[in-house]
């Protein structure tokens, strides 16, 4: 077990370096590079008449004039060495600053939707299987392909409509705006727990259409195995046997995707984020896209990918601590 | 007739009678035309029952053609404005009305006027105006597929002067109906493409792990795992942002469609290397080498084939994926930009609830994203049960 | 001496897309304790169903005729009508495993591969014998060294997958023995096993028979098996026995054309020199029924116009002996 969890750990480091260059790269993509950006937000309108001197000195001050692969190490180095993902342009201050407690509330609303995803997804799947073939059933799929084909976005403008033609009431957000600004409090926890509900409901819902077809997929071929019929044969009462013996192993593939899952749900963020006006990481993602703000972007890239790795580093161990037969480099 | 079938009645009852022989003829023939029709065949013999996945492929095949010929079937162009008919309401041609009932169907006539309180110009309609829709009717000059000229349309209003909007208008005037025509040719074709790119980039990448195993495999499962580790859309936008402001929609369009492509083959690729992996030691490929055929053979008249089925149907579950993602990025401005037309296009003018409050209607593409995808996700899964060659057949 | 287990007339049906299937067809046997019923047949003869309706333990779509009788003396003297129990409820789940034990063809996929052994056999012996925590424990490692697993105090916090094939149906046997049965069913539990592990275990239930005096039905399509392990031997085709009787005499002198095919299908090492000869034909399916007796279409002595159109009842052969055949009916033709 130990040897297990050393070796994934190795190997979710070794994928952590690779992202952070592709990061790096997709940082350097946009034309021009930062001096010329920096330059003309700070300059433009002002009347000041830019020259390419000045932007040659902004460029050596920031070291940008240094070839590819040196700034690629200053930038991941000051990263893993001091957590300093460099300067933000358009607010003039380091990327850590602007991204704050964001990181929290994304946290906070991948966890509630992962929560809601298993909640929904595993009894239903399991419900789904035992009573094969039922009308439950055949509702279950229309459901689960109506998941998938529903954009997650679009659900999220239509049930922004709906709650405000029926209640006239402004659902999105992430917290209300009273507490927009004031320093966190229990009160202020609470209200952001109040608000999660739809941003979670909303971002879970292709991911439990999708694991829900796999929960039911498994559980029915679990439901068909001998070792189901054996305990059967030597009594075990129903409810148990089935808990016990295939629901147990039908969750395996659920635990095997998390990760997975937490991709799709990061993908997806940042524009339900958009749509719900949800002020976190995915919001903030792409207003940096759209502002050229590479610093931002590529640190919340990697923040989100580097989730992604440690969950999938998670579900490995998980995996191997719910499954016996699951043993190091198979 | 009475006394002959009495005849044939008594004649042939303890044989078969001739209907009996016919019918029996019949099966005979089809189980020799089941028993030696090709792969192919079968596969469509299989999908040709899949009743929701057929549903499911003609109304994909109308869109495409309605799509293709956009032209022809959008009474208007894309960007053509309609001032007098502003964020107008879909008009739905009636053949009843307050004033009695025609043959022919015909919507009312409307004129702009300004609202006291707002002031924006609105569009009231004037029911004691009836214009007839007529079909092959004249209208603006366009280029079907790019290359037959014309100025007769599918269909239209007998009054030139007013224009039918099916599904009333957005704020520029411009006709909803025929936007999202143009947005679905659009749209389906950036998937094609995309779809392309990342199946050739599949068949390399996954080719080369899985033709020469060991060490390479390994390098490419690992920078494979990288581009999957990363979150899709994110990835697509930091892509899409770095695109020029000055690009034109062409330049904007191939670099969506390269974007698309150049990160949708992972799953692709992995299906092609397994594939590969695991028929390289099944006996009948171990066989051929051993009876002395060449690489190209076994890989053509052997593996190929064995898995050509499976990748098809991959292909065609990539697909939604495609859409959906090129509708999320113009959705929210970073893929294709006005003039240019898609579904995430003309959704981005949907953003906010105000707007489908006030003009419901110009949600109508979603509806088209929610059903092309669901047709693709359908036919796979039609796809994917034929080509098992151990599904139940016949 | 008194039955352990009285069948009577026992016929089970399927509802399925095709149709309504009969794949078990007016079946009667009995078993005495501490005595063995060999049950052989091909596959589809209907052999696992009509023991898997003993428990209970056809699936939903699975009807049990009115008039069968499956009469069962509980360990407690008091006799149980199982044809009256249904497929859930405390009565039925008392009987699987604590009055009726099961032994199953593959001992890996009998096992939930995601707990230990132990945990299984604790689980039974938990429900019978209301003994708890270490108590079960302790009978558990006693229940596995007696199946003769080396090490039983290690190898009781082991998973399935990390025995061996033999160790395994050994263990699936101390399983089914742990709840304390009367009667054992055995559905081909040496089939997946090689010849020398499979010799090791049928010794191993013959001597835990004689100890613990329990009544076994074993299935079978081996009558090589057979011959080894049962007292009595009951042949099935098509979802009827068509021959019974005691072991030895039926495998010295068959008198069912089916089981005397049967038999000349066994290699064996006295006729090395003949070719073997299978029984011609495929078992057919369950939907199409011939009419008649069952076997007509591939039997080599049958009688056209009688076979095909009346089935045989069952007739007394010899003593103790019974066999389904006009052949033997009809004395008055030759048995060729």
């Amino acid at each position: 077990m130990i040897r297990l969890v050393l070796d994934r750990f190795v190997g979710m480091v070794f994928t952590m370096a690779l992202v952070s260059l592709l990061v790096f790269l997709i940082m350097e993509l946009p034309p021009g590079d930062y001096a010329d950006r920096y330059a003309f937000r700070k300059y433009s309108g002002t009347g000041v008449n830019v020259t390419e001197g000045d932007i040659q000195a902004i460029r050596e001050d920031l070291g940008l004039d240094k070839p590819l692969v040196f700034r690629y190490v200053d930038w991941i180095g000051n990263i893993v060495l001091y957590g300093d993902f460099g300067q933000a342009f358009a607010f003039e201050t380091p990327v850590t600053k602007v991204i704050g407690d964001k990181v929290w509330l994304t946290l906070g609303i991948l966890f509630a939707t992962l929560i809601v995803t298993y909640l929904i997804s595993i009894p239903i799947g399991i419900f789904a299987a035992v009573n094969r073939g039922s009308s439950g059933d055949y509702l279950l799929t229309v459901f689960s392909y109506l998941g998938l084909a529903l954009p997650n976005f679009l659900l999220a403008l239509i049930l922004l409509y709906f709650a405000n033609r029926w209640f006239g009431a402004d659902i999105g957000g992430l917290m209300s705006p009273a507490f927009e600004r004031a320093p966190w409090s229990l009160a202020k926890l609470w209200d952001v727990i109040a608000h999660l509900w739809l941003p979670a409901f909303v971002l879970a819902w292709s991911a439990v259409a999708y694991q829900l077809q796999t929960v039911r997929a498994t559980m029915s071929d679990e439901l068909n195995k001998l070792s189901v019929t054996a305990a059967r044969a030597r009594g075990v009462p129903e409810t148990k046997l089935l808990i016990k013996y295939p629901a147990r192993l039908a969750i395996n593939p659920v635990v095997s995707t998390i990760g997975f899952d937490v991709n799709r749900i990061f993908s997806e963020l940042p524009i339900v984020a958009a749509v719900l006006g949800l002020t976190e990481l995915g919001e903030l993602l792409l207003r940096a896209y759209l502002d050229l703000d590479m610093y931002v972007a590529g640190a919340i890239l990697l923040m989100l990918t580097f989730a992604i790795v440690f969950m999938n580093f998670v579900s490995d161990i998980l995996l191997a601590w719910l499954d016996p037969r699951i043993k190091l480099g198979s | 007739m009475a006394v002959t079938d009495d005849v044939g009645a008594v004649g042939a009852a303890p044989a078969l009678t001739p209907k009996q022989r016919r019918a029996a003829e019949r099966e005979r023939k089809r189980l020799l035309k089941y028993y030696s029709a090709s792969q192919w065949t079968l596969i469509w013999w299989r999908f040709r029952r899949h009743r929701a996945a057929m549903i499911a492929f003609v109304i994909l095949g109308l869109m495409a053609l309605m799509g293709l010929f956009a032209e022809f079937v959008a009474p208007y162009g894309p960007t053509t404005r309609d001032v007098r008919y502003l964020s107008g309401a879909p008009q739905i041609p009636m053949f009843c009305d307050h004033n009695g009932c025609s043959l022919r169907p015909f919507v009312h006539g409307a004129s702009t006027k300004r609202d006291p309180v707002t002031l924006r110009a609105i569009s009231v309609p004037d029911p004691e105006k009836r214009v007839y829709v007529a079909f092959f009717t004249q209208g603006e000059r366009v280029l079907i597929l790019g290359l037959f000229p014309t100025r007769t349309h599918l269909f239209g209003l007998d009054d030139r002067q007013t224009k039918l909007h099916l599904w009333g208008t957005d704020d520029l005037g411009r006709d909803v109906f025929s936007r999202t025509l143009y947005a679905t040719r659009t749209s389906l074709s950036i998937g094609v493409l995309g779809v392309l790119i990342s199946f050739v980039l599949a068949l390399i990448i996954g080719g080369t792990a899985g033709y020469f195993g060991g060490m390479t495999d390994n390098v490419i499962q690992r920078l494979t795992e990288v581009i999957r580790v990363i979150p899709v859309i994110p990835l697509y936008m930091g892509l899409a942002a770095a695109m020029p402001k000055e690009w034109s929609t062409t330049q904007v369009y191939f670099a969506m469609t390269v974007i698309l492509g150049l990160f949708g083959w992972p799953t692709l690729a992995r299906r092609v290397r397994s594939q590969l992996l695991s028929i390289r030691n099944e006996d009948y490929v171990v066989a051929a080498r051993l009876a002395g055929a060449r690489p190209a053979r076994i890989i053509g008249q052997h593996m190929l084939p064995s898995f050509t089925s499976f990748i098809i149907v991959d292909l065609v579950i990539s697909f939604p994926y495609m859409i959906l993602s090129e509708t999320a990025l113009s959705f929210v401005g970073l893929g294709l930009r006005p003039p240019a037309t898609s579904w995430g296009v003309l959704l981005q003018q949907a953003q906010s609830i105000r707007v489908i409050e006030q003009m419901p209607w110009l949600f109508i593409p979603a509806v088209f994203v929610v059903v092309a995808v669901l047709a693709f996700t359908v036919i796979g899964d039609g796809l994917r049960d034929a080509a098992d060659p151990y599904s139940e057949a016949r | 001496m008194e039955p352990l287990l009285t069948v009577e007339n026992l016929t089970v049906s399927f509802r399925t897309d095709e149709g309504l299937i009969t794949p078990v067809m007016g079946v009667g046997f009995t078993v005495y304790k501490g005595k063995t019923l060999g049950l052989v047949g091909e596959s589809g003869s209907g052999k696992s169903v009509s023991t898997k309706a003993l428990i209970r333990l056809l699936p939903g779509s699975a009807r049990i005729a009115p008039d069968s009788r499956m009469h069962y003396r509980a360990k407690s003297g008091e006799l149980i009508k199982i044809e009256t129990l249904g497929n859930r409820g405390p009565a039925i789940r008392h009987l699987r495993g604590g009055e009726i034990g099961m032994i199953f063809q593959e001992p890996m996929a009998s096992f939930s591969p995601v707990y230990t052994i132990g945990n299984q056999i604790m689980e039974a012996v938990r429900l019978h014998r209301g003994l708890s925590g270490r108590q079960a424990r302790t009978l558990a490692v006693d229940m596995l060294d007696k199946v003769g697993i080396s090490n039983p105090r290690d190898r009781v916090d082991q998973y399935p997958h990390e025995l061996s094939g033999g160790m395994r149906q050994r263990a699936m046997i101390a399983l089914a023995l742990s709840a304390g049965p009367a009667l054992l069913i055995a559905d081909e539990p040496t089939t997946a096993l090689d010849v020398t592990v499979q010799a090791q275990v049928l010794e191993l239930m013959r001597g835990l028979q004689d100890e613990l005096g329990m009544g076994l039905i074993f299935i079978t399509h081996d009558l090589g098996v057979i011959a080894q392990i049962a007292e009595e031997v009951a042949v099935m085709y098509l979802g009827t026995i068509v021959e019974r009787g005691p072991t030895r005499a039926v495998i010295r002198a068959p008198q069912h054309p089916y089981t005397q095919g049967l038999l000349r299908a066994i290699p064996s090492l006295d006729r090395l020199n003949d070719r073997l000869q299978a029984v011609p034909g495929d078992i057919p399916s369950p939907l199409e029924r011939p009419t008649g007796c069952g076997f007509h279409p591939r039997c080599p002595h049958k009688i056209a116009g009688l076979c095909d159109t009346t089935a045989p009842a069952e007739t007394a052969a010899g003593p103790g002996r019974r066999v389904r055949c006009w052949l033997n009916e009809e004395s008055g033709r030759p048995a060729a």
